[in-house]
């Protein structure tokens, strides 16, 4: 029955991702489109950290900025195809995250959300500073991997797949990691990193692999925007605010669950895109979103999947233990066990009757 | 050796303020676990009410501290008291990130929306005037900065070290439980730690409207240097957070005759990581440091 909703749940989601496109009734809906689809990718890389360990970097717009920037550099001074210059920017990036997890992730908690916003701090002003080579506050151009043929809505539309195909690949490794031994090590770590520590979970190295992880795909999600927007500028690439977006998405969305960080992108996106909209330049939006971040933490710190589960689950049939099997079902194994092995009889019998009353 | 010698005394300006600043964020972080990274919004805030209040009365932004240090004293009480305290123990720390974050950002946006994101500057009628020292050429307004930095620096040490409170207050830093033991009000103390914590935001922004242009995402350029110095010298620890101040602000009045002001701002990025790589748990951070 879970499955077949899940199933069905899934194919919607698929259908309305890939018809959004022939739905939108013009390219800036479009474009919107990309750039909702774009902060889901970030948001969905970003769990990759904040979901399993519990370690929130609030600093993740390095990462993206520093992949749109490889995969940008890369392409102008290399000629390489865009596509190899992306992925390229995400393995360097990758590289990078390796000495800057090792600094971070020595000592707990505050120390490795201080270095993350301390990064995207030096970052901007390297960035910002060392003109000749990132093109400093004029910002950089990068050229379009189209060529001119290839018209403004249709690069939304091919983008906006683009950006879905990655998401896909990026919820799918989220989803192979949380059902394995690797996942349940870092999920230990985030509820109890003494306890998982003691029980031989090697966290330091699980924390690490986690977040060279994250800063890949997020390196990756900035290369594709890059390549998109086909502009860079360090103020925007380099903002604490688009960390901040990454972090506010997952927390809404729910950072435990698979789509949880792809719920929260598409409504913050659209609230985003809706201030800039209606209150242009003024900084009204800052408000709004410190807001929505402060309401969030304070009054719904698991996200909108885990409180519309909890809701559900009030209206299915209680469950009649923590597990999931049934104390029947395990009655049951028992039984078989001692039937096989002919011992300990009465004391099985006299435990599954408990079970069952 | 005149330059030498003038920028060494700036650092030393430079290094006081941030030794007021960092000796709140410390407290904060002493007192609840807390990472505020909304103490240099505050910073901001209170150098626009300084500024404020200088330009609607045309008294000395000085005589706004009257005002602003008890504003913010309560602001840090109720802070703690409404917001902080309301989050879960396990997740605190983290959580408490964001709150403060999104705080910073409320008031960020706030000040752009009632003060417009255009720069401000307090004219004084000595804003220009400097004295020779030594042959070093100095700012009044910097000197004023740093006597107003160092005395509330002085007073913090007072309350900590001499006062009933300040004895609780260290009480609740080092081993909460125990306090309460012996019958102290934790939760109270803590809330007046907070509160202390932003006094010396409303002192220090005051003392930065005087000889500074300021802008309401200002805040931003302090914030990274303040957290690099709690790392350096030790979260939790104020007399670590201090030296580390004046030690990197030195340092960074130093290293801007060879490499000019931006880039002399990563010293204090390349000592936070240094520290980090080397000595995680801070140059004067004890016991408390190491866990987190």
């Amino acid at each position: 029955m879970r499955s077949v909703s899940r199933a069905v749940g899934l194919l919607v989601l698929a259908v309305a991702v890939l018809a959004f496109p022939s739905l939108a009734p013009d390219p800036f809906i479009l474009s919107v489109g990309v750039v909702i689809m774009s902060y889901a990718v970030l948001a969905t890389s970003w769990n990759f950290v904040g979901g399993f360990t519990g370690y929130i970097s609030l600093g993740h717009a390095s990462y993206s900025g520093l992949g749109a920037y490889a995969t940008a550099l890369l392409v102008i001074h290399t000629s390489l195809n865009p596509w190899v210059a992306m992925l390229l920017g995400g393995l360097v990036v990758a590289a990078l995250a390796v000495p800057i997890g090792i600094a971070s992730l020595r000592v707990r908690g505050a120390s490795f959300v201080i270095v993350s916003i301390a990064m995207v701090l030096i970052l901007l002003l390297v960035f910002q500073s060392w003109g000749e080579f990132t093109g400093g506050s004029n910002g950089l151009r990068v050229p379009r991997p189209f060529d001119e043929s290839v018209l403004r809505p249709e690069q939304h539309e091919r983008f906006f797949y683009l950006h879905a195909a990655l998401l896909a690949v990026a919820l799918l490794a989220w989803w192979a990691i949380d059902r394995s031994r690797f996942g349940t090590g870092l999920k230990a770590i985030r509820e109890d990193e003494d306890k998982a520590q003691s029980l031989g979970v090697p966290t330091f190295n699980y924390k690490l692999t986690a977040f060279v992880i994250s800063a890949f795909f997020t390196a990756l999600g900035g290369g594709l925007y890059a390549l998109w927007f086909g502009f860079l500028d360090p103020i925007f690439q380099f903002s604490i605010l688009v960390g901040s977006y990454m972090v506010l998405m997952s927390l809404l969305g729910g950072i435990r669950s698979l789509f949880g960080p792809l719920l929260g992108a598409v409504i913050v996106g659209y609230a985003v895109e809706f201030f800039k909209n209606q209150y242009g330049d003024t900084q009204f939006h800052l408000v709004a979103m410190g807001l929505l971040l402060g309401l969030v933490v304070l009054f719904m710190p698991d996200g909108i999947i885990p409180a519309l589960s909890s809701l559900l689950n009030r209206f299915r049939p209680q469950a009649a233990s923590i597990r999931e099997v049934s104390a029947g079902d395990l009655a049951e194994q028992r039984r078989t066990a001692s039937a096989a092995t002919s011992t300990d009889d009465e004391s099985t019998d006299r435990l599954s009757e408990g079970a069952q009353r | 050796m005149s330059l030498f010698f003038q920028s060494l005394v700036l650092g030393v300006l430079l290094g006081g303020l941030y030794a007021l600043l960092a000796a709140g964020l410390t407290l904060y972080f002493g007192v609840m676990r807390v990472v505020m990274i909304a103490h240099s919004a505050f910073l901001i805030l209170a150098a626009y009410l300084a500024w404020f209040f200088t330009t609607e009365t045309g008294l000395d932004p000085l005589l706004s501290l009257v005002v602003t240090v008890p504003l913010f004293f309560v602001t840090g009480v109720l802070m703690q008291r409404l917001l902080i305290s309301r989050l879960r123990p396990a997740t605190l720390t983290m959580m408490s990130v964001l709150l403060t974050f999104s705080v910073a950002l409320v008031i960020e946006g706030m000040l752009g929306f009632v003060f417009s994101g255009t720069q401000r500057r307090i004219r004084l009628p000595y804003s220009g005037d400097s004295i020779d020292l030594f042959g070093a050429n100095i700012a009044v307004v910097k000197l004023i900065a740093f006597a107003l930095a160092a005395v509330s620096l002085g007073a913090l040490f007072l309350i900590l070290k001499k006062t009933q409170f300040g004895q609780a207050l260290r009480a609740t830093i080092q081993h909460p439980d125990a306090a309460r033991l012996i019958g102290i009000n934790t939760d109270r103390i803590a809330g007046y730690g907070f509160g202390l914590g932003l006094s010396t935001a409303a002192i220090g922004g005051t003392a930065l409207a005087l000889d500074s242009t300021i802008y309401p995402s200002l805040h931003w350029h302090w914030i990274g240097p303040l957290m690099a110095i709690i790392v350096v010298g030790g979260l939790g620890s104020i007399p670590g957070a201090a030296i580390a101040a004046m030690l990197l602000g030195l340092g960074q009045s130093l290293l801007q005759i060879p490499l000019g002001t931006t880039w002399a701002q990563t010293l204090f990025y390349v000592a936070l990581f240094a520290t980090l790589m080397v000595r995680p748990q801070g140059f004067f951070g004890g016991r408390l440091a190491q866990r987190f």
